[in-house]
């Protein structure tokens, strides 16, 4: 993975020193809390309901056993034992202190990590594949492209003070794990016959109030231009988007109103009257970032029979919580953060500090976070997979429900979340009892629930396949259902079925869209994201509300 | 008189924005100087104030005649001005003082430096001097700008 160098490293040590001093000037009084505001913002650093939320950056979702140990450090010694990853592989702790804030970030910097544009309006984490480097389906490594994006979206002088967020996805497989098309930009590598790589590039995709897909606005934008690219884009959005108000500031409304193709001419046109002046991607550079990416140095294993005598929790495990690997002998292993009555996505320090040496003795010190809030291990010899599953289960992470209706993607909500209308984690607590039989979770297939307590939609519930919207009627939490959402390939944006549901009903309303489903899909085969585009949302809807 | 940062030191100002009573010549707005740049093109040492929203490339064909450009950040969060600067150094091509002016604080300078600001005319509440350390809050940077300094492709 990438190790910074001296520049890197003093960049992260002096912005540490940097938001101390605002921190001090803050309590002093000699910032006020408007222009503490974005200060402390594009530092991870929210005032929520209980306590400061504090968000911390794991670029493109890949961390080291040390940092993960780092991670579970700051849990234990600054906020109450537990950390909460998110849906843009970024990790959330929810009851830090102000004054020792700048104390954890000196921290993160100990191990090369920052909460450096987590949130504020500027250019965030940028995200990617959680199977980056390990994909059969990939045509090139994303990870370099990435930290390359990361570098150059850093501190970057011109873009600090945007319209509103800005989030850049990067997949390079032939399946999109990283929910490109909801991004302000979205990449899609691609390598061309001759073995070019190119970018494609999606812009104005999103979720919040006024969700949309991205649009395609160029495709074959050559390594050498990429930067320069996302900058005429930027540069347009920077002068453009609008800031006269929060709700229509983001990218995708600028899109919207000029149209994909004006404001694709209005980037080109920025893009060419900029090229005496815009960065160029050396060779060099990308290639010094490519090698701190190389395969790791895999054992010569032969695939072998794992499941040949195992026993049945095991064979669960085995086949919904690892996936194929490219390299002989080996496969990619899922740890559940999706136990059923834990927050989705919550993990505690002894959990942390548990997978981390999972890590170091079987995957190479490295782990992964996904979209879906989950961990991976990514290069686990198949022989030692029983071990592996043995201590997983002991730290309660081995749930066997990866890709099942109780994987759920779920916000903070309510419970900590100044912004929330409704609650999210015991909707979810609901449904992880109403569906408490796995055997029926199986049978079920893959089906996506995803959950958000307001409209921002940080649970990405627009294109669950099944999403669940908390709304307020007046005092009182409901849940509007959606049917039909994908963030993947064939990303598309839920159909709402009708009026919102209580929450005492939010599982029962469940069960019968299942029903629905069993009774009515054409085969085992027939996935319930096919079902629902076969019959559309009438059948579901009668149900429901029968 | 008023104080502002110029050339990394504090000093006092010498003109005078629009509608402010007082000795020192007048910042025009971008319409005012298009309409007198228009009429009396050899009027040397102007000034001029943009607003988030004025386009920076209709100064082009009077940049000789220009002094002193303004950048306007009426609220906290503006960031158009940053785009400005960087438009106005490098496709427009200014040398002369480039100033931001309005809801700033030392949080800002060393961005606005690199986009190619050379003069502050910061929120009246903040410590110049004391700010004047802030625009070696970072020493290195990933990014090509106005400053020159070192872009990550150069490593």
């Amino acid at each position: 993975m990438y190790q910074y160098d001296s520049i890197d490293r003093t960049l992260v040590n002096e912005r540490v020193a940097q938001f101390r001093d605002q921190t001090q000037r803050f309590l002093r009084g000699e910032l006020s809390e408007d222009e503490f505001r974005p200060l402390r913002l594009r530092n991870g650093l929210y005032i929520q309901k209980h306590a400061p939320m504090l968000r911390v950056a794991i670029p493109y979702g890949l961390l080291s056993s040390k940092q993960l140990r780092m991670l579970a450090h700051i849990a234990r010694t600054y906020d109450r034992d537990f950390g909460h990853f998110t849906t843009r592989q970024n990790i959330q702790y929810n009851w830090p202190k102000l004054e020792q804030v700048p104390d954890i970030l000196a921290d993160l910097a100990s191990v090369e990590m920052h909460a450096i544009q987590t949130s504020g309006n500027c250019i965030r984490n940028t995200t990617s594949d959680h199977l980056a480097g390990v994909a059969a389906d990939e045509v090139c490594d994303p990870r370099p492209w990435c930290e390359l994006i990361r570098q150059w979206s850093t501190f970057h002088p011109e873009f600090t003070y945007l319209p509103r967020k800005f989030k850049i996805a990067v997949s390079a497989a032939a399946r999109d794990r990283a929910a490109v098309a909801v991004h302000d930009i979205g990449l899609h590598i691609e390598r061309s016959a001759s073995g070019e790589i190119s970018f494609r590039v999606l812009v104005g995709g999103g979720l919040g109030r006024q969700p949309i897909l991205g649009r395609e606005i160029r495709s074959g934008v050559q390594p050498a231009d990429l930067l320069a690219y996302l900058e005429a884009i930027l540069r347009v959005y920077n002068r453009y988007g609008r800031r006269d108000n929060i709700h229509k500031a983001r990218i995708k409304i600028l899109v919207k109103a000029l149209g994909a193709t004006e404001f694709a001419r209005q980037v080109d046109a920025e893009y060419e009257a900029n090229r005496a002046f815009a960065p160029r991607v050396e060779a060099a550079e990308i290639a010094r970032l490519q090698a701190f990416f190389r395969t790791q140095p895999y054992a010569a294993l032969k695939d072998i029979d794992v499941l040949a005598g195992a026993d049945a929790p095991f064979a669960a495990w085995y086949r919904h919580n690892t996936v194929a690997h490219r390299q002989s002998g080996y496969r990619a292993v899922f740890v559940s953060l999706k136990k059923p009555g834990v927050a989705p996505g919550d993990m505690t320090s002894a959990q942390m500090e548990g997978v981390a040496a999972l890590a170091e003795r079987f995957s190479f010190g490295e782990v992964r976070v996904t979209h879906d809030q989950n961990l991976v291990l990514a290069d686990v010899p198949q022989h030692e997979l029983r071990t592996v599953h043995a201590e997983l289960s002991a730290l309660g992470l081995a749930t066997p429900n990866i890709g099942t209706i109780n994987d759920m993607i779920c916000c903070p909500g309510l419970d900590f979340c100044g912004l929330a209308n409704a609650t999210s984690i015991p909707v979810a607590a609901q449904i992880n009892e109403r569906f408490d039989d796995l055997d029926y979770l199986y049978d079920l297939g893959q089906i996506q629930i995803k959950m958000s307590g307001c409209m921002n939609a940080c649970g990405h519930h627009h294109v669950g396949h099944i999403g669940i919207l908390g709304v307020d009627k007046h005092g009182e939490e409901w849940y509007q259902i959606t049917l039909g959402g994908s963030a993947t390939n064939d990303a598309s944006l839920g159909e709402v079925i009708g009026p919102s549901v209580a929450k005492a009903n939010v599982a029962n309303t469940i069960a019968r869209i299942l029903d629905v489903y069993v009774e009515q899909r054409q085969s085992a085969e027939e996935s319930f994201l096919q079902t629902v585009r076969r019959l559309g949302i009438e059948p579901f809807k009668e149900r429901v509300y029968a | 008189m008023r104080s502002i940062i110029r050339d990394r030191a504090v000093v006092a100002d010498a003109w005078r924005y629009a509608g402010e009573a007082g000795e020192g010549p007048e910042v025009l707005s971008l319409d005012a100087f298009l309409a007198s740049a228009a009429g009396a093109s050899s009027a040397a040492g102007t000034a001029v104030i943009l607003q988030p929203t004025d386009e920076p490339e209709k100064l082009i064909p009077y940049l000789a005649q220009l002094a002193l450009v303004v950048i306007d950040f009426p609220k906290v969060g503006e960031g158009r001005g940053f785009s400005q600067a960087q438009l106005l150094r490098q496709r427009c091509g200014y040398r002369g003082e480039l100033r931001a002016r309005g809801a700033l604080k030392r949080d800002q300078l060393f961005f606005l430096a690199r986009c190619g600001f050379d003069s502050f005319d910061l929120d009246p509440t903040e410590d110049l001097a004391a700010s004047l350390a802030a625009f070696s809050t970072f020493t290195a940077a990933y990014q090509r700008a106005v400053d020159g300094a070192l872009p990550l492709q150069s490593r």
